[in-house]
C-alpha cells in the first residue's frame, strides 16, 4: 500500500513553538483522514524550526465505499394516491439529480417518509489529500498568527510544500504554494534535494545537513551536554524551556564549548546561569553549587569552531558585564528601602498594587505562623521584603531570578539567613516538577503568596475555564495542595480563606475559592494514585484540613483488596441507604427494644471513642480499625431489627441512632462510596 | 571591509541594486530608524514603497557613559523598508551579509523568535533577532501593525545594527576601537560624547523643563492635526517620544505615570496615522477590529 509525504517548508518557527505546531499538524491530518474514511498504517513526525513533515504509511488507496440516506417529503405527500411521485418528490429527487430507483420508505417514528439511499463510492486518496491537507494547515493553532502576502496567515511565512504519494506529486495547494517534491537542505550547507519516494525523506535530508527527526536531533544534544558533564565533572544546568529552545534552535546541530571569563565567576551563581541560558542561547554547567568556568552552546551547520567560539565568549563577556553593572547598582540601596515603592507597581487593576498584595500577604503569614507555631516576626520580615526585589535592575533584566536575587540581596544587607532564605524559596514551585521551598518559614511564605494568587483573582471573578487561566490561578493553587501534601502542613485552610477573604477586593464568597481548592485536591489524589472511589469516599466531606484527606485515603487505599472492608462498606451502604434524606437528630437508648440494636450501641461507643482518639492523634489506619469491629453488629442489627417500624416513636429513635453511626464513619470516610467486588 | 563607513557604503551598493530609494537620516532625535517618517508613513497605505537609509538612533537609558563595549546612548541604525516583501527576502537579507564581507559559512546564523513591538507608536510585527555567533545583528520584522493601522501590504523591515556587525568586520572587542574612516576610530567620534550624553540623561536632565517640553510639543503636535499638518504635527510627536525616553532615563516616571506617557504619545502617532491614510494617501481607513 501506498506511502504519504508532506512536507511544509516556513520560514525559521519560533524555536519554542515548532515542536507544538508540528503535533497539531499531526493530529489534524490524521483526524481529517478518519472523517475521511482512509485507512492507514504507522504515522511519522518529523520537525525543525524550518519545516513540519509527516509521513504516513499503507495508506489505502482509494476512501471506504460509503451510503448516505437523505431524507425527503413524507411519503402522504410523496405519492398520489395511484402511487406515482407527486411534483415535491420529483423536485427532491432533482435537487440531488437522482433517479426513482435510489428511492426507499423509512419510519421515522409515526410517519413515514421518502430517502434517497446514495451509494458513495470511495474517492482515490489523492483527491481526498487535496482537500483536507490545506484544511488541516488551516487549523493549526498559531500563538500569534501573521500576514505576508495575499494568500493568508500562519505563524510565519510558508515558502514552499512537498506532497508525494508514492512516486507522484500530490498536486496540492497551501497558502499560494504549489505542492512538489522538491525540498531545501540546510540552510548554507545545501539546495534543492528533489526525491523520489517518501521513504528517503530522512536520509536525504541527513545528507543535506539537516536533521528532520526530532528524536535523532534530542539523543544527540543529550549526548554532547552529558560528554561535557563528564569532562569537566560539572552538571549542565538544564531547564525545560532550555531544553525546548536548543532542540528547536538548529537543524544540524555542532556543539562549541566556550570559556567564562575568571572576572564574573565572583557574580552569583544564578545570575550567571540565567545570562547564558537567555533565550536559549548557551547550556551553563555548575559544580558544587557554584558557576563552572564552561558553557556549551549549539551552532547551526558546520561553521569555524573557532571563530564561532570567540563570538559566544564575547557576547556572554558583554552580558555578565551587564550583570556585575546591574549587581553593583542594586547593591547602593537595601531591599528594604524599596518596598515602599512597590506602591507604585500595579499588580492588577482590581486587585491593587503589588504593596497591596504584600499586605494581604502579611495577613496570611500571621495566621500561618500561629498554626504552624513559627516565628511570626522572622516571617512577616520575609513577607514585608519579599517582592522588593522587583525594583531591582537585574529582576528587570532577568524575571526568572524573581525571589533568587531577592534572597541574595536580603543576605547582602544583613538579614537573618532563615528570611533571605524565605525569600528565595517563596517564589517556588514554578511549575509542575519544580521542587518546593525546604525551610519552615519559605513554606510558609511561598503557601502564602500562591493563596494570594488564588484567592485574589477569584474574589473577583476570574476563575480559570478550560485551557484558559490568565492569571495561573490553577497552577498556584496545584502548588497550595502540594506543599500542604508534601510538606506534611497540618492547618484548617477553609478557616485561613474565611478568615482572609474579607480582606479583597470583589464579591466572590469564600466558598467559591474553598470549593476550587477542594476540587484541586481531588485532582492531587487521583495524580497521586488513590482510585476514585478511594477518593470519593474520603472527599465526601468537605474540610479545611488537606493533610488529614491525605492520610486518610492512603490508609483506606491500603485497606483495599481486604475482604472485611469490602463487607464493611457494603454494611454502611445499608445504614447510608435508610438514613440518607431522612436524618433525625437524637436518640435514647432506652428506646432500644431488640439486643441486636443494643449490641450494635455499645459496639458503637467503645468505636467512636477509638476513632476519635485515632483521628486526633492522625492515625487513620488505626481509626478504620475501629470501624472494622462495627462489621458483625451492623448485619446482625439489620438482620434482626426493622428499622421502619409501624411505631412512629421507635421508628424516629433508631433512625436517630443510625444517623449517629453514619456520622461516625464519615469523619473517617464514605465508606459507601466504594466500589466493591461483587 | 576596512572601515565603518566601508560598511555602510556596501550596504548602500546592495540595497540600491534591489530598487531601494538611498535616503538620509531625519534630523530629530529618535530611538530607532522606524521612527522615521520614510518608514513611518511609507509604510501606510498601498504604494509599494523600498527604502535604505542609516539611522543615528539615541536610547538614553542604554547609556553607559563610554565604558561599555557595545551599548550606546547613541548607536547607528542601518533601515531597510521592503514594501511588499519579495518572498526570498531571508536569503535576500543573507547575501546582503556575504555583501559586507561576512563568510556566512564559518558562523552560527540563527533566526531567533522575536516579535517586534513600539508601543509608543502603536506598532508590532513578528519576525527575529539575527544573531550572528550569539550576538543578536539585526532585527528582522514583517510590520503588520502601524499607528495603530492594519497595513496591506504588508513591510518587512530590516534594521542592522551596524556597530556590532562591524566588531565582526574588523576582529575588534569594543566598538571605540572600530575604524570610522582609515585616520578615525569611532571612540575618537563618539566615546566623550556618550560619557556627556549619559552624564545628562541619568544625572543633570532637568525633569521639569523635560516635562514642560513634552507638554508644548504634545499641544503643538494636536495644533497642526487640527489643521490636517501631519508632518509638523509627527516632528512634535518625535519630540514627545524622545522627551518621554529623557523622563524614563532619568529615572523620573513611576510605573503609572510611564504607561500614561507612553499612551500620550501613541495617541499622537496613531493621529498622525489616520490623518495622513485619510487625506494623503486619500484611502478609506482599513479595519480597526484588531487594535
Amino acid at each position: 500500500m501506498p506511502k504519504f509525504l508532506i512536507e511544509v517548508g516556513v520560514e525559521d518557527l519560533p524555536a519554542e513553538e515548532a515542536e507544538l505546531i508540528a503535533q497539531s499538524f499531526r493530529e489534524n491530518l490524521l483526524s481529517r483522514l478518519r472523517e475521511a474514511r482512509v485507512p492507514h498504517g504507522k504515522a511519522h513526525l518529523f520537525w525543525t524550526l524550518r519545516r513540519f513533515a509527516l509521513l504516513v504509511e499503507d495508506l489505502a488507496e482509494r476512501q471506504e465505499d460509503a451510503v448516505e440516506e437523505i431524507r425527503g417529503p413524507a411519503v402522504a405527500a410523496a405519492l398520489d394516491p395511484q402511487g406515482n411521485l407527486t411534483p415535491a418528490a420529483l423536485g427532491f429527487l432533482r435537487r440531488y439529480g437522482a433517479s426513482p430507483k435510489d428511492l426507499i420508505r423509512k419510519k421515522v417514528g409515526e410517519k413515514e417518509y421518502l430517502f434517497l439511499r446514495l451509494e458513495r463510492p470511495g474517492r482515490p486518496t489523492a483527491e481526498i489529500l487535496r482537500e483536507i491537507v490545506p484544511e488541516a494547515i488551516r487549523a493549526i493553532p498559531c500563538s500569534k498568527s501573521m500576514r505576508w502576502d495575499e494568500s493568508g496567515g500562519f505563524l510565519r511565512p510558508i515558502r514552499w510544500a512537498v506532497a508525494l504519494l508514492d512516486g507522484e506529486v500530490v498536486p496540492l495547494e497551501i497558502a499560494g504554494v504549489r505542492a512538489g517534491r522538491v525540498t531545501f537542505g540546510h540552510r548554507f550547507l545545501s539546495g534543492p534535494v528533489e526525491l523520489s519516494r517518501p521513504e528517503e525523506y530522512v536520509q536525504r535530508l541527513k545528507e543535506a545537513h539537516v536533521y528532520a527527526d526530532p528524536l535523532e536531533r534530542a539523543e544527540l544534544l543529550r549526548a554532547e551536554i552529558r560528554r561535557l558533564e563528564e569532562q569537566y565533572g560539572a552538571r549542565a544546568a538544564l531547564s525545560e524551556a532550555l531544553w525546548t529552545l536548543i532542540l528547536g534552535q538548529t537543524e544540524w546541530p555542532k556543539p562549541v564549548v566556550g570559556r567564562i571569563p575568571k572576572e564574573f565567576l565572583e557574580l552569583p551563581e544564578p545570575v550567571v546561569v540565567a545570562a547564558l541560558r537567555e533565550e536559549g542561547k548557551f547550556v551553563p554547567y555548575t559544580r558544587g553549587g557554584k558557576i563552572a568556568e564552561i558553557f556549551l552552546g549549539f551552532a547551526e551547520g558546520e561553521g569555524n569552531p573557532e571563530i564561532i567560539r570567540r563570538g559566544y565568549e564575547r557576547v556572554v563577556g558583554i552580558r555578565l558585564r551587564d550583570a556585575l553593572g546591574f549587581f553593583a547598582q542594586d547593591r547602593k540601596r537595601t531591599l528594604e528601602s524599596r518596598v515602599p515603592e512597590l506602591r507604585e507597581i500595579v499588580y492588577e487593576a482590581r486587585l491593587g498594587t503589588v504593596w497591596d498584595r504584600v499586605e494581604r500577604i502579611r495577613f496570611l503569614c500571621r495566621h500561618l505562623a500561629r498554626e504552624l507555631c513559627l516565628p511570626a516576626d522572622r516571617l512577616d520580615r520575609a513577607a514585608l521584603l519579599c517582592k522588593a526585589d522587583l525594583l531591582t535592575v537585574m529582576v528587570r533584566e532577568f524575571p526568572e531570578l524573581e525571589g533568587v536575587m531577592g534572597g541574595i540581596y536580603a543576605r547582602l544587607d544583613g538579614e537573618p539567613e532563615e528570611v533571605a532564605k524565605a525569600i528565595e524559596e517563596h517564589v517556588r514551585p514554578a511549575g509542575k516538577a519544580d521542587p518546593l521551598p525546604e525551610t519552615p518559614l519559605g513554606l510558609a511564605l511561598s503557601l502564602a503568596e500562591k493563596l494570594d494568587g488564588v484567592i485574589g483573582p477569584l474574589r473577583v471573578g476570574e476563575m480559570p475555564t478550560g485551557s484558559r487561566d490568565p492569571y495561573g490561578v490553577r497552577r498556584r493553587g496545584n502548588a497550595v495542595v502540594r506543599i500542604i501534601l508534601e510538606k506534611g502542613l497540618r492547618l484548617d485552610l477553609f478557616g485561613l480563606i474565611e478568615e482572609a477573604a474579607k480582606r479583597y477586593p470583589g464579591t466572590a464568597p469564600a466558598e467559591v475559592v474553598k470549593e476550587f481548592l477542594w476540587e484541586r485536591l481531588r485532582s492531587a489524589l487521583e495524580e497521586r494514585g488513590i482510585p476514585h472511589d478511594v477518593a470519593e469516599a474520603v472527599l465526601a466531606q468537605k474540610r479545611g484540613d488537606f493533610l488529614g484527606v491525605w492520610e486518610r485515603a492512603q490508609a483506606l487505599a491500603g485497606l483495599l483488596g481486604r475482604r472485611e472492608l469490602a463487607d464493611l462498606a457494603l454494611a454502611f451502604g445499608r445504614v447510608r441507604n435508610i438514613t440518607r434524606g431522612q436524618e433525625i437528630e437524637g436518640f435514647r437508648p432506652e428506646l432500644f427494644q431488640e439486643e441486636a440494636e443494643r449490641e450494635l450501641w455499645q459496639a458503637f461507643l467503645s468505636a467512636k471513642s477509638r476513632v476519635e482518639e485515632a483521628l486526633s492523634r492522625h492515625q487513620p489506619s488505626a481509626a478504620l480499625e475501629a470501624l472494622l469491629s462495627l462489621k458483625r453488629p451492623i448485619d446482625r442489627y439489620f438482620d434482626e431489627v426493622l428499622v421502619m417500624c409501624e411505631d412512629e416513636g421507635i421508628r424516629r429513635n433508631r433512625l436517630g441512632f443510625l444517623t449517629e453511626l453514619s456520622r461516625l464513619f464519615l469523619q473517617v470516610a464514605d465508606l459507601s462510596r466504594l466500589v466493591v467486588p461483587g | 571591509m576596512k572601515t565603518f563607513q566601508d560598511l555602510v557604503l556596501a550596504l548602500h551598493r546592495f540595497w540600491r541594486e534591489q530598487g531601494c530609494a538611498i535616503v538620509e537620516p531625519y534630523d530629530i532625535e529618535k530611538g530607532a530608524g522606524t521612527f522615521n517618517p520614510a518608514t513611518f508613513f511609507g509604510v501606510l497605505g498601498p504604494r509599494p514603497w523600498r527604502v535604505a537609509y542609516v539611522e543615528p538612533s539615541r536610547r538614553p537609558t542604554d547609556g553607559r557613559y563610554g565604558e561599555n563595549p557595545i551599548r550606546f546612548g547613541l548607536h547607528h541604525q542601518y533601515q531597510v523598508i521592503l514594501k511588499p516583501p519579495p518572498a526570498d527576502i531571508q536569503e535576500l537579507y543573507l547575501r546582503s551579509l556575504e555583501a559586507v564581507g561576512i563568510n556566512l559559512r564559518e558562523h552560527d546564523v540563527k533566526f531567533a523568535h522575536d516579535d517586534w513591538e513600539s508601543p509608543t507608536l502603536g506598532a508590532w510585527g513578528v519576525g527575529w533577532q539575527v544573531w550572528l555567533d550569539g550576538m543578536e545583528i539585526t532585527q528582522f520584522t514583517y510590520f503588520q501593525q502601524m499607528g495603530g493601522m492594519d497595513l496591506n501590504p504588508v513591510s518587512v523591515e530590516l534594521t542592522y545594527g551596524l556597530e556590532r556587525i562591524a566588531l565582526f568586520l574588523q576582529g575588534v572587542e569594543s566598538a571605540f576601537d572600530l575604524r570610522w574612516a582609515e585616520w578615525l576610530t569611532y571612540g575618537e567620534m563618539f566615546r566623550e560624547r556618550e560619557r556627556q550624553f549619559s552624564i545628562y540623561h541619568f544625572e543633570k536632565a532637568s525633569v521639569e523643563r523635560a516635562r514642560t517640553m513634552f507638554d508644548f510639543h504634545e499641544a503643538e503636535a494636536k495644533e497642526c492635526l487640527a489643521h490636517g499638518l501631519v508632518f509638523p504635527a509627527y516632528d512634535h510627536t518625535l519630540r514627545c517620544s524622545h522627551l518621554f525616553n529623557t523622563l524614563d532615563a532619568r529615572g523620573a516616571l513611576a510605573q503609572a505615570e510611564r504607561e500614561t506617557y507612553i499612551a500620550r504619545v501613541r495617541a499622537l502617532a496613531r493621529a498622525c496615522a489616520e490623518t495622513y491614510v485619510a487625506e494623503v494617501v486619500g484611502a478609506q481607513v482599513p479595519d480597526r477590529s484588531r487594535s
